[in-house]
């Protein structure tokens, strides 16, 4: 479905992704772990064609995403749903026009078929109450919700999330992973979510993988993950602060 | 010493090479701005959809026309009386103070009614257009928008661009009118000039080259504004310094921009039309 080929990406001085390569199957659920600012976000970015690699490949299905003209590529985005970090809901419309507007831009439907469509997916997602409010009069986890709402309401092959559940309480952050779990599974779509929550992870995941300093240091299943002997990996599902995460920048980080 | 202190801070050749380039640079990007934004809308027109949303046009369309007038008409109006009376007291030594409305007519329908307009519509509507556009970027809503597969361009920016291009022509007409409304007054309170022999004056001296003048330029001057005004909205970067920088920047390269063309305008203008 997805595959990254050696791609390599630098912003001004600092290189953020140094050879990845990563495969992705159909419907499966692939988590990308990594520290805040490792590239994570990056790659979501790259495959949907909005950051150009320096080098390196992206295909999604038979499409090369880097080669592909503007036009193109806007085709090949209404096949990918893309759920930000902080929801990205269009602030000047309300959670009803939110959800509509791929519906209204990229299809000929009809606007009783628009509105079906609009309460069938926030109703998927508990928030066909909230229909006529407007994204500020929103909790952060509602907000999500409607952002899924609207990533999925294309009906999406792929869907990228964006630290789905940062930000959350538990509970919602819980509602939110399970949530993804039962559309992506609905749908029989294909997903791929970063983040640095462990437990949000590892309840989402069929698959995970570990970007460290610009590369997939590490792939597999949750249960290979857990018991992973690669000391990176070890050290950022403990938590500790011991271990070549830190190292070097521990003491400056202690000394301050 | 001093000479040092003066070498380092008086900026060398290389550094006027630096400015000139980005400055180059800049009128560039806006230019490309333009062309990128017209072909997308094109494409969309191709495929036999809307462009973009009417709803969209017209709320930008009253935002920026609309509730505009007051503000232009009255600016344009003591302009008008003003520029009566300094005129008609100078005018009245010589016995010349017919000529007034002839003067405020010709004066705001071919230059100070575009220009003015021009200014306060940069001022007024290109900063809110730069501010919004500039927090939806910064809070990931242009991207959202072209991670959906929706043209960001014609999505956003082109109703406003639109909507400028068609009613800054508009607010001009209205400023003209302010301004020879406010110097008929004038004319009828100082100078015993009555409406009906104002109107005849104002007739016999405005051609229809004056006003086809002022209303060419002011389209070009909607189109500068709102393509400077979203382009450097949809460019900002870091945040709400960002945004407030970006603003700043649009309004003065808007202002400094609508002059600079006037002025070009006028030159070609008054070569090929010297009367």
């Amino acid at each position: 479905m997805v595959e990254l080929r050696d791609v390599h990406m630098q912003f001004e001085q600092k290189q953020v992704l140094e050879g990845v390569s990563l495969e992705v199957q159909p419907q499966e659920r692939l988590v990308i772990m990594g520290q805040s600012g490792s590239g994570k976000s990056t790659i979501l970015r790259l495959i949907l064609g909005i950051l150009r690699a320096d080098s390196g490949s992206i295909f999604f299905k038979q499409f090369e995403i880097n080669r592909l003209s503007r036009r193109k590529l806007q085709q090949v985005r209404q096949h990918i749903g893309m759920v930000y970090q902080y929801s990205a809901l269009l602030s000047s419309l309300t959670v009803r026009e939110n959800v509509a507007l791929p519906l209204e831009e990229l299809t000929d439907k009809s606007p009783s078929e628009i509105d079906k469509i609009v309460d069938e997916k926030l109703e998927l997602v508990g928030m066909l109450d909230t229909r006529d409010l407007l994204p500020d009069e929103l909790s952060g986890g509602m907000r999500k919700r409607v952002a899924l709402a609207r990533g999925l309401v294309l009906d999406p092959e792929l869907i990228l999330l964006d630290e789905p559940s940062a930000g959350l309480d538990p509970v919602i952050a819980t509602v939110v992973d399970e949530l993804i779990i039962s559309l992506t599974e609905k749908t029989k779509a294909t997903s791929i979510t970063v983040t640095h929550e462990m437990e949000s992870a590892f309840r989402i995941a069929t698959r995970m993988a570990m970007l460290y300093e610009g590369k997939i240091i590490e792939e597999g299943e949750p249960k290979e993950f857990k018991q992973s002997k690669n000391p990176v990996v070890a050290q950022f599902l403990s938590g500790s602060t011991e271990g070549p995460i830190l190292e070097g920048s521990l003491d400056a980080i202690t000394k301050k | 010493m001093p000479n040092a202190e003066a070498r380092r801070t008086k900026p060398g050749p290389l550094e006027f090479v630096e400015i000139e380039r980005s400055f180059l640079r800049e009128v560039g990007s806006v230019f490309w701005f333009i062309v990128n934004t017209f072909q997308e809308t094109m494409e969309r027109v191709q495929q036999g959809r809307a462009p973009f949303r009417a709803a969209s046009f017209f709320r930008e369309s009253v935002r920026a026309g609309v509730d505009s007038v007051p503000l232009v008409g009255l600016v344009c109006f003591f302009l008008g009386l003003t520029m009566a009376l300094l005129t008609g007291y100078q005018l009245q030594r010589f016995g010349t103070e017919r000529l007034i409305p002839g003067l405020v007519a010709i004066t705001f329908t071919r230059e100070l009614g575009p220009l003015i307009t021009g200014i306060m519509v940069a001022a007024r509507i290109g900063a809110a257009f730069t501010a919004e556009l500039g927090t939806m970027q910064v809070n990931e809503e242009v991207e959202a928008v072209e991670a959906m597969g929706i043209g960001p361009l014609r999505f956003l920016a082109a109703p406003r661009m639109l909507a400028l291009f068609l009613l800054t022509p508009c607010l001009s007409t209205v400023s003209n009118l302010a301004a020879v409304f406010a110097s008929s007054l004038v004319c009828k309170v100082y100078f015993s000039i009555a409406f009906p022999y104002f109107l005849d004056l104002v007739k016999d001296s405005l051609l229809i080259r004056d006003i086809i003048t002022g209303i060419l330029k002011s389209f070009m001057f909607g189109l500068l504004i709102a393509s400077i005004a979203c382009y450097r909205g949809l460019t900002v970067k870091g945040g709400a310094a960002g945004v407030g920088t970006n603003t700043t920047s649009s309004v003065v390269t808007a202002i400094t921009t609508v002059i600079g063309f006037d002025t070009v305008y006028n030159v070609i203008y008054t070569n090929f039309y010297p009367t």
